[in-house]
């Protein structure tokens, strides 16, 4: 290296942001494990916390919900947004950009007022609160993140596969069925990971949507923190943390988000 | 201007050895063309002078000065890279000034040197475009006027022109032989297209695995190629068989050589001619290119081609038993040792 | 790609497309345009039937000073997160992009955004251990330092800051990122051989020819920071109170939805004009 500092800095600048990033994360998942419930230290393992989570029916009854919910809005918006990004790759027609430049507002607009107009407009037309207003907003907010997902793979996909298969014979489904959706299955898991992963962490708009009595997992946490937190909400968080950094990591490989070229 | 002195320089990349035990001298204003395959260092080579990456061992002077440890922006050299390089947000202007800013010559100086350069690459009324306004062929100039604005002691060419369709390469390559006798400057091109190198440059390097197998002029090197490898690599090659040695008048050992000739040299006729080295063969295949055709025959089961007017070739039906036949003088005596 | 003129194409198209964006007209678009249609009411419709058309939600965000002065602290904010988001983030981005190499910058990047993917409730959640009194960030710094240390970050501005920038900082960074690595390395060598110094090549070639990106991200942090009230809520305590909490309190606290939904919307409108005037830059930038 023949200025080694400049490099050098660099580096330790990453490593910081590295540091900024996890080390909360950490605290908290090692403060899960600490008896004390005022977070004192010195630091004594237990798993006291754990045994207490796994004994709350709120909490146990909360994360079913958010699991639940969170499948649905997967398998939901996969099969709608897989759709919806073949045909936008497909056929060229009037009024197509429109159609992709509207997949932004569920993105871009602030999710408190994304939920609160849900709110008003679900009780304006009779759903109102509870689980399936919750499910209804979830699959809206992942579409656009499944789509995107999908345009991308599909973006690479070589439209002369279809016509030779057309060519020898294959009809339309087929085409479909053999050759189109085996090539995007990467980019589909991809974004049927992302799907689960924007349900299971969304709070806001579950917040404003779900019914006092059954809320979903961040809904509970929120509530919780608010009246002054206790460790199983530690418990809980570690959980949740893990469960959706595992996911994305799976997604980011499956998909070029990860940044590789 | 100036000189550019390579001695013994090595470059590993891992495992991998890019330059092994390279020496090179470039003479002051000369063109200089660097001819390998993907993969010889030749790139290698042209970054190590230029400056990007240092070697592991040995010397680079570029005029008096010893440059091997100088990082690329002290060096004073002139760049031209195979996409041009071109910085997409600044003007044509702008690009060719940079170096010059960068150099804080002042406003005034900076206008006039831009617009000569920009005048020397024809492009005079062209300042004020975006890079992306222009053709491929404007954008080689400009690229070419940015690397040389600044007067540097060498200027370094990376495949300038394989980005090019094939006119407007060749009207690129007398443009640019042009401009480099106009400015005088010492010129090292890196190209994989031997028409190009022959064309071009006044000395060739032909490398092979990091290393150096011939350097000299064209012709020398056309003429009298060190190597099979360099006999094929710069123009074709037609390997006389060792049976069919036998009654040939050939300028070398035998045991210590082998013998080839090149296309351009041989003469096909349906009798054995009276003078010079013939052998029989049998005529394969006759393509026709306008005012050249190119005829592919079996002399001793070895293939081998022939260029020649087509009107000074006899119509002859392929599958015909023919001569080939050449002056002593053209063939090429290849010592054995090298080649492999 | 095909020109639709089949009908059969045409009845594909739609039974391909209508579901999803249905979906969003019913889940999206539709409560949008209600939302503004409610602004102007003077109760819900299914609590009051007396319910009439008013202008006062609209009024009283320009009586009152309060929302006014709210919606400037939002903005404020939002500066602020955005400013540091870029100050810390985009040498970040700097250094994945242009002096790392191969697999290890893979994996740094990956490191990097995966927080920004998991559930920021919960990573809100953990400041609020590290920073509050007596908690792990003054007992470490305690254990470092000879003297006693009272921070006192938790429950300020600070705090909902560091909150914030720690959500959304991998935002810049993956925009930045993107827009860095897509330079040609060619136009980089290109300068320094022309002599440039580190600093020029960063100031007058990575900087601007990143802007776009490093821009995107800067709305992307900015749009969300404005309209915050989980955050503020729970790192904030007393100083907590921003436009976002208000818009939350009209909905679950106060019940006053149709002035909820005059502050969603006056919010909407910022959120647009913001977004409206940083796209022709992005657009530009993309030629």
């Amino acid at each position: 290296m023949r200025r080694p500092l400049l490099p050098l800095l660099g580096r330790a600048w990453l490593a910081l942001i590295l540091v900024f990033l996890y080390a909360p994360i950490l605290v908290m998942a090692a403060m899960s494990f600490n008896a004390s419930p005022f977070y004192q230290l010195p630091f004594e393992f237990s798993t006291r916390w754990y045994a207490d989570m796994a004994m709350n029916p709120q909490i146990i009854e909360a994360s079913l919900r958010s699991v639940g919910i969170a499948l649905a809005t997967m398998v939901i918006a996969t099969a709608l947004g897989t759709a919806a990004s073949i045909a936008l790759f497909r056929y060229d027609f009037p009024g197509k950009r429109v159609l992709q430049v509207l997949l932004f507002p569920p993105i871009a607009i602030p999710w408190l007022i994304t939920g609160t107009a849900m709110l008003i407009f679900f009780f304006a037309i009779g759903i109102g609160r509870g689980t399936p207003a919750v499910l209804i907003g979830h699959v809206a907010l992942a579409l656009p993140y499944v789509i995107v997902t999908v345009s991308a793979r599909l973006s690479s996909f070589d439209v002369t596969l279809e016509e030779a298969a057309r060519a020898l014979g294959a009809d339309a489904w087929t085409v479909l069925r053999r050759v189109t959706l085996p090539w995007i299955a990467p980019g589909i898991v991809a974004g049927a990971l992302f799907a689960f992963a924007v349900s299971f962490d969304q709070f806001v708009v579950s917040y404003f949507l779900a019914e006092p009595g059954d809320s979903t997992l961040p809904v509970l946490i929120y509530t919780a923190i608010r009246k002054g937190f206790t460790p199983e909400i530690n418990a809980i968080s570690t959980i949740i943390i893990t469960v959706s950094m595992g996911i994305m990591f799976l997604a980011t490989r499956k998909s070029s988000f990860g940044g590789s070229r | 201007m100036s000189s550019v002195e390579v001695r013994n320089i090595t470059k590993s990349f891992g495992r991998a050895r890019a330059l092994d035990d390279v020496s090179i001298t470039f003479e002051d204003g000369g063109f200089f063309a660097l001819l390998g395959p993907s993969g010889s260092g030749k790139t290698t080579l042209l970054r190590t002078i230029a400056g990007f990456s240092f070697p592991d061992t040995g010397t680079i002077r570029i005029g008096a000065r010893n440059v091997e440890a100088v990082p690329v922006e002290k060096r004073d050299i002139g760049m031209m890279f195979q996409s041009y390089a071109l910085f997409p947000n600044m003007s044509v202007a702008d690009n060719v000034g940079f170096g010059l800013r960068v150099r804080r010559v002042g406003a005034a100086e900076e206008r006039r040197r831009v617009a000569e350069a920009l005048d020397l690459v024809q492009l005079g009324d062209k300042g004020g475009r975006m890079p992306h306004q222009l053709s491929g062929g404007q954008r080689q100039r400009v690229a070419l006027a940015r690397a040389i604005v600044t007067q540097p002691k060498v200027l370094l060419l990376d495949e300038p022109l394989s980005a090019l369709d094939k006119t407007l390469r060749v009207d690129m390559q007398i443009e640019l032989k042009r401009i480099q006798r106009e400015v005088g400057i010492t010129t090292i091109f890196v190209t994989h297209d031997q028409e190009e190198a022959l064309t071009l440059s006044d000395r060739i390097g032909i490398l092979r695995d990091g290393r150096i197998v011939q350097a000299g002029t064209p012709r020398e090197v056309y003429d009298h190629p060190n190597s099979a490898f360099a006999a094929t690599f710069l123009g074709e090659a037609n390997w006389l068989p060792d049976a069919a040695l036998e009654g040939l008048q050939l300028p070398g050992d035998r045991t210590r050589h082998r013998f080839a000739v090149r296309p351009e040299a041989l003469t096909l006729t349906d009798g054995r001619p009276a003078t010079g080295n013939a052998l029989s063969a049998r005529l394969e295949q006759r393509v026709f290119a306008g005012a050249m055709a190119t005829c592919l025959v079996r002399v001793d089961g070895e293939p081998w081609k022939l260029v020649a007017r087509d009107r000074d070739l006899p119509e002859m039906a392929p599958g015909s038993e023919v001569w080939v036949s050449w002056t002593p003088e053209d063939t090429l005596a290849v010592p054995r040792e090298a080649a492999t | 790609m095909a020109e639709i003129t089949a009908p059969e194409d045409r009845r594909r198209l739609v039974t391909l497309l209508s579901p999803a964006y249905l979906w969003l007209t019913l889940a999206v678009f539709l409560p949008l345009s209600a939302m503004l249609f409610f602004s102007f009411l003077t109760d819900l419709p299914q609590d009051a039937p007396d319910w009439g058309f008013t202008l006062e939600n609209y009024l009283s965000f320009g009586e009152s000073e309060v929302y006014a002065t709210l919606l400037w602290k939002s903005l404020k904010l939002g500066v602020t997160v955005t400013f540091f988001c870029i100050l810390i983030g985009y040498p970040c981005a700097l250094v994945l992009a242009r002096t790392i190499k191969g697999r290890a910058r893979e994996t740094l990047f990956l490191l990097v955004i995966l927080p920004f993917w998991s559930n920021s409730l919960v990573r809100i959640f953990s400041w609020a251990i590290v920073l509050r009194g007596n908690g792990v960030l003054e007992r470490g710094l305690e254990a470092v330092l000879p003297w006693d240390i009272r921070l006192n970050l938790m429950f300020t501005t600070h705090a909902v800051v560091i909150g914030l920038v720690h959500s959304y900082l991998p935002y810049v960074i993956l925009t930045s990122y993107l827009a860095l690595q897509a330079i040609d390395d060619d136009i980089v060598d290109a300068a320094r051989s022309m002599g440039a110094s580190t600093l020029t090549i960063l100031r007058r070639l990575l900087l601007p020819l990143s802007l776009p990106g490093l821009l995107a991200g800067a709305v992307l942090v900015f749009v969300p920071v404005v309209g915050s009230f989980m955050e503020p809520r729970i790192l904030g305590g007393r100083h907590g109170t921003y436009y976002g909490t208000v818009i939350e309190d009209q909905f679950v606290a106060v019940y006053n939805w149709p002035l909820g939904a005059a502050l969603s919307f006056v919010l909407l409108a910022v959120v647009l004009l913001i977004l409206g005037l940083s796209t022709p830059i992005l657009r530009r930038a993309r030629t």
